[in-house]
């Protein structure tokens, strides 16, 4: 049997609670760390945004080489199938708050690519993006306009429809899976566990689950005991 | 999926363990993975594996018109996209039968030389920071994106400039241009002392790359090396001398070499040729603007261009190694076949697995780098 984990959220009766809550939006548009996933050609224009001449860490942005610590995820150009599948398991390792940047067209639209067998042609709809940079390949500038665009919106997201495109995920997850079975296979399965996850953040909807959703349940193999699977 | 669900793999018996490098990882060069069978840090073997970046050029290019080709082409290899160009126009021009007017051949050798600076200063800093130290990555960068700024001046494009087509060049040089390539010139040169003490010199690199994925003469053949990889190994092959292609064979220089093989070979190697580059680029100032003329053979409308029968292969020396195109065309408005040789894909597939074998764990990043392969060559 299994036992439905219960998480309430506690009501906020703190009358100084959004006083905090900006605080901690402040701090947190002014320290993010970055993972970047070379997926394409826009990766050519990261070190130079990256070092002396532009220096993104003036921006309070810094590399980082672990997905689990990291803020930002940023794709740098066309997703190719393959990538998309690592890309996909980078996001949801990622800790919340966490946010995507999709630099180039290749991201946007497929861009180049529109008509290759092998790119995934909309990142958006395999994960929430925040904030697309366009051209090809974006200049350094447009780059760091971008990241500071995203602090930006992590800043002032009062009303949460900006800096939170992360809570989608969990939101319309059944939509984001649709799309990614559609691309792999309706085996396909992450080692995440999202609608858990969902769960305990309090952000699952009815538009979590669906059809896809069982189908995820159905491909799973079977809750064995600990002990049996250590030999 | 739960994650009680996800069960390691599990080997036999023995002492050896599998690690992934890559796809996404500081020591990986761009979209690629590495996986690697480990005895303790001695790594029994590694094995490619590529195909993150595939997009099916060769297969794109089959579905376009000759002129919009010229629009992909330089995305097939990123840090040094102006060979691409020109290679592919030169296979154009040979079936077409037209040669590029002589204004426009001594711009192109310009423009391939400049791309030649820029990609090699990027390898410095990317090597570098294999071993550990970040600044020459600062400075190569740095340095790199002036030559990216003169390439704005002339092509209007930082790093793609699409700035060949079938017959020529697409635009004069803007005023004043040589003089700013003169000073620049002047710059890197000053810089010279700077970098051999920081990088060439410092022991604390020296000791890390000497002896490091070191090749034989004989291995890097069987291996299809070619490039400053094969010059590094002591055989002095070099396209532009030995095949001469645009004003190569009125130029002056040297094609520098090294005995030993290994990675610290290789980037002096290239270390030497970015002074060549500097050296060819100088006789390019001094003889351009005697050089007087049209820069573009004339070609009809090129929305609907038939390209007559026939096929050509074109090849120029990138500053990876030997690069080639292989156009067929069956008399359409779109090419019929397109084949790239790039010399990538014998690098960071074989030559990499090859290097990989008995290396320890903490070198196979430097190894990678110092091949200076780059990834969506190898996958197109
Ligand atoms: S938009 Fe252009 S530069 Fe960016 S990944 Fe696509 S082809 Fe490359």
């Amino acid at each position: 049997m299994k036992k439905e984990l219960k998480i309430k959220q506690k009501e906020r009766t703190n009358p100084l609670a959004h006083v905090f809550d900006d605080f901690i939006r402040f701090c947190q548009s002014k320290s993010l760390f970055m993972l970047h996933y070379c997926t394409g050609c826009g990766a050519i224009e990261l070190p130079p945004a990256m070092t002396s001449r532009f220096d993104m860490e003036r921006l309070g942005i810094q590399p980082m080489v672990t997905p689990r610590q990291a803020d930002i995820l940023l794709i740098t150009g066309y997703v190719s199938i393959k990538t998309l599948k690592r890309v996909i398991l980078t996001y949801e390792q990622m800790q919340s708050p966490k946010y995507v940047i999709g630099i180039c067209s290749c991201t946007v639209n497929g861009g180049m690519y529109w008509q290759s067998y092998a790119t995934a042609k909309k990142l958006n709809e395999y994960m929430p993006v925040d904030v697309y940079i366009a051209g090809c390949m974006p200049r350094p500038e447009a780059v760091m306009a971008g990241l500071q665009r995203l602090k930006d919106n992590i800043r002032n997201d009062k009303k949460e429809h900006k800096g939170s495109a992360w809570k989608d995920y969990f939101k319309r997850y059944d939509y984001y899976l649709g799309n990614q079975q559609a691309l792999f296979g309706e085996d396909w399965q992450t080692p995440t566990d999202i609608i858990a996850e969902a769960k305990l953040y309090g952000l699952e909807t009815e538009e979590t689950y669906g059809k896809h959703t069982k189908l995820l349940e159905k491909h799973q193999t079977p809750l064995l005991p600990q002990e049996m699977r250590i030999k | 999926m739960r994650p009680e669900n996800y069960q390691a793999v599990k080997l036999g018996d023995s002492n050896e363990y599998e690690i992934f490098i890559g796809p996404n990882h500081p020591g990986i060069e761009g979209n690629y993975a590495f996986r690697l069978m480990l005895d303790g840090d001695i790594v029994v073997s590694g094995k490619a594996d590529a195909g993150y970046l595939h997009r099916g050029f060769e297969k794109l290019m089959e579905g376009r018109l000759w002129i919009q080709n010229l629009a992909i082409v330089p995305r097939i290899c990123v840090p040094d996209p102006a060979p691409m160009e020109v290679a592919y126009s030169m296979a154009v021009e040979e079936i077409m039968g037209i040669e590029a007017p002589i204004r426009a051949q001594w711009i192109r050798t310009m423009q391939l030389e400049l791309s030649r600076v820029a990609a090699h200063l990027f390898t410095f800093g990317g090597h570098a920071a294999t071993t550990g130290m970040y600044t020459p990555m600062f400075w190569g960068v740095a340095d790199r994106d002036l030559v990216l700024d003169l390439f704005e001046d002339f092509t209007g494009g930082r790093v793609y400039s699409i700035y060949n087509i079938p017959g020529g060049v697409r635009r004069e040089l803007p005023p004043e241009f040589l003089q700013k390539l003169s000073n620049l010139l002047d710059y890197l040169e000053s810089r010279q002392n700077d970098y051999d003490n920081l990088l060439f010199t410092n022991q604390v690199f020296v000791e890390r790359a000497k002896g490091c994925g070191a090749l034989t003469q004989s291995q890097a053949l069987e291996l299809s090396v070619t490039g400053p990889n094969l010059r590094a190994c002591g055989l002095a092959y070099d396209v532009r001398r030995d095949d001469p292609y645009l004003v190569y064979d009125e130029l002056e220089f040297d094609i520098p070499r090294q005995k030993h093989g290994d990675a610290y070979s290789r980037i002096l190697v290239r270390r030497d040729e970015l002074f060549q580059s500097i050296r060819i680029l100088r006789q390019i100032i001094e003889r351009l603007p005697s050089i007087k003329g049209k820069i573009r053979t004339p070609i009809p409308n090129p929305l609907s261009w038939n390209v007559r029968k026939g096929e050509a292969y074109a090849r120029v020396e990138s500053s990876k190694g030997e690069l080639a195109y292989y156009v067929v065309s069956d008399g359409g408005d779109k090419p019929y076949r397109v084949h790239v040789r790039g010399p990538s894909s014998m690098h960071a597939v074989q030559t990499l697995e090859f290097l990989a074998k008995g290396a320890r764990l903490e070198d196979v990043a430097q190894i990678m780098f110092s091949l200076d392969a780059c990834p969506p060559e190898v996958d197109r």
